[in-house]
């Protein structure tokens, strides 16, 4: 056993080659996920029972069980049902790349909108009654008090979920896509070096979770300058 | 759903499969995250940057990588010393039930040293005096009142560490175990009905966190049982 140091400089390159559709995946279903987040947490608050209910059992359902298993059912068992496959949704759902997307951006909407949650739930109940006693409407109150707070406090969560969504990414190399992690596999399986290549990814997504965590480090501090004591 | 019918022993098996990976892993994920925990707390500095290198690349690679780096890794090493003693010898692997376990202990190990970091140094220090006045020993004091203060901290967080771990155990069938998942697979490839099946994978898996969660509520009352009075 030998530790082959040309093969990873041979093998870096062509993985490279793979990171842009991680990037894909990871900006499209944060975005998607994000957007969904909101969305759900909208109805979850919204006071009104027959929303807040199907919207728990929603985020109860996507937690509950494995992002593998959430990949599976949309790329290789949704063409089982002959309804999905005369739908609109048709066209998205028979690429893999399309069914990572879709996946990725429903389980992480379901996480997304329980950490929103929690930042709205901190925000000091005060300052929403204090609004509300200048006739400030409930939307307004929601858009400009609550909102900016609310971001403040669960970027910190927001910025762990982002890593857990880029490592999820990975998963996308199951349903045959050729992401970072599928060329690795592909690599792997061509030339049986699994230290080599393997760690060598490794590094690569180590990377980018240090730089999505130092990016958020730095919104967090711009987002609380204001909020931050002198020393 | 008639489908499924012949298959239901199978997913039994599956599922008891997943319940011995859960147990086997969930009690190395405790002893990585005490040993964690413990290396980050002491003053040694060696044992500091080993452990913060640990969270470091556990936390920020996707499980999956970490999961095939173990098996294919091991069973390179594996097959090495196999060719020592027999040069006949192609390929030997570590058990794929044990190389997952190992896998996913330490990935969520590395979770479970900073929940149980900060739950140690959430304890009251005046709780550990006080115990230091009463004459107990060290090992007395980590047993009889650190443990116990400390798990009450650390019950709501590991709680969510738990419910990561059995969805991760998703993932060893990629490495062919026979657990659920790969029970299911097989149960496509002769009833061709993936979506059925991964809907029963998938409502396994449900199960198992609603058990894990009202465990968790359970234990964390009785964790609390002593402070219901004034609370």
């Amino acid at each position: 056993m030998s530790f082959d140091f040309e093969l990873i400089l041979d093998s870096i390159p062509k993985m490279l080659v793979g990171i842009g559709l991680t990037f894909e995946l990871l900006f499209l279903s944060l975005a998607l996920g994000t957007a969904l987040g909101i969305f759900l947490l909208i109805l979850r608050i919204s006071g009104r029972w027959y929303l807040a209910a199907p919207t728990m059992v929603y985020i109860y359902i996507f937690r509950g069980t494995p992002i593998l298993v959430q990949i599976f059912i949309i790329y290789y068992g949704l063409p089982q049902l002959e309804f999905v496959r005369d739908s609109i949704f048709w066209p998205i759902l028979k690429e893999p790349f399309g069914c990572a997307i879709v996946a990725l951006s429903l389980n992480t909407g379901a996480y997304l909108s329980e950490i929103f949650r929690g930042g709205v739930l901190g925000v000091d109940r005060g300052l929403t009654e204090a609004a509300a006693a200048l006739g400030i409407s409930v939307r307004q109150r929601f858009i400009y008090i609550t909102s900016p707070i609310a971001i403040r406090l669960c970027l910190p969560a927001y910025s762990n979920d982002v890593v857990s969504l880029m490592k999820s990414t990975a998963l996308a190399s199951t349903i045959t896509l050729l992401d970072m992690m599928g060329i690795a596999r592909t690599i792997v399986a061509e030339t049986y070096a699994p230290y080599e290549v393997f760690i060598s990814v490794m590094v690569i997504y180590l990377v980018i979770t240090w730089a999505i965590q130092r990016t958020f480090a730095w919104i967090e501090k711009r987002m609380s300058r204001h909020v931050r004591r002198e020393a | 759903m008639a489908a499924v019918s012949g298959w239901w022993d199978d997913f039994f098996w599956g599922s008891l499969v997943v319940v011995e990976l859960f147990f086997v892993a969930l009690i190395m994920t405790v002893l990585f995250g005490l040993i964690g925990a413990g290396a980050k707390l002491s003053n040694s500095r060696v044992a500091k940057s080993i452990a913060s290198g640990y969270t470091i690349v556990f936390r920020g690679t996707p499980e999956i990588l970490v999961l095939l780096l173990f098996y294919f890794g091991s069973a390179i090493i594996l097959t090495a010393i196999a060719q020592i003693f027999d040069p006949e010898i192609k390929f030997v692997d570590f058990p794929p039930f044990w190389a997952g376990s190992f896998a996913i202990a330490l990935i969520i190990g590395s979770y479970a040293t900073e929940t149980f970091r900060g739950a140690f140094l959430g304890v009251d220090p005046g709780q550990i005096e006080a115990a230091r006045a009463l004459g107990l020993s060290n090992l007395q004091t980590f047993i009889y009142v650190r443990i116990p203060a400390m798990w009450r901290l650390a019950l709501p967080p590991f709680g969510n560490h738990m419910l990561s771990l059995v969805k991760d155990t998703a993932l060893v069938a990629i490495i062919g175990l026979e657990e659920t998942l790969f029970v299911a697979e097989q149960a496509i490839a002769y009833t061709a009905k993936p979506f059925t099946m991964y809907i029963v994978v998938g409502a396994i898996y449900l199960g198992f966190s609603t058990i894990i969660t009202l465990t968790v509520m359970g234990l964390e009352r009785y964790a609390n049982r002593h402070l219901e009075v004034w609370r």
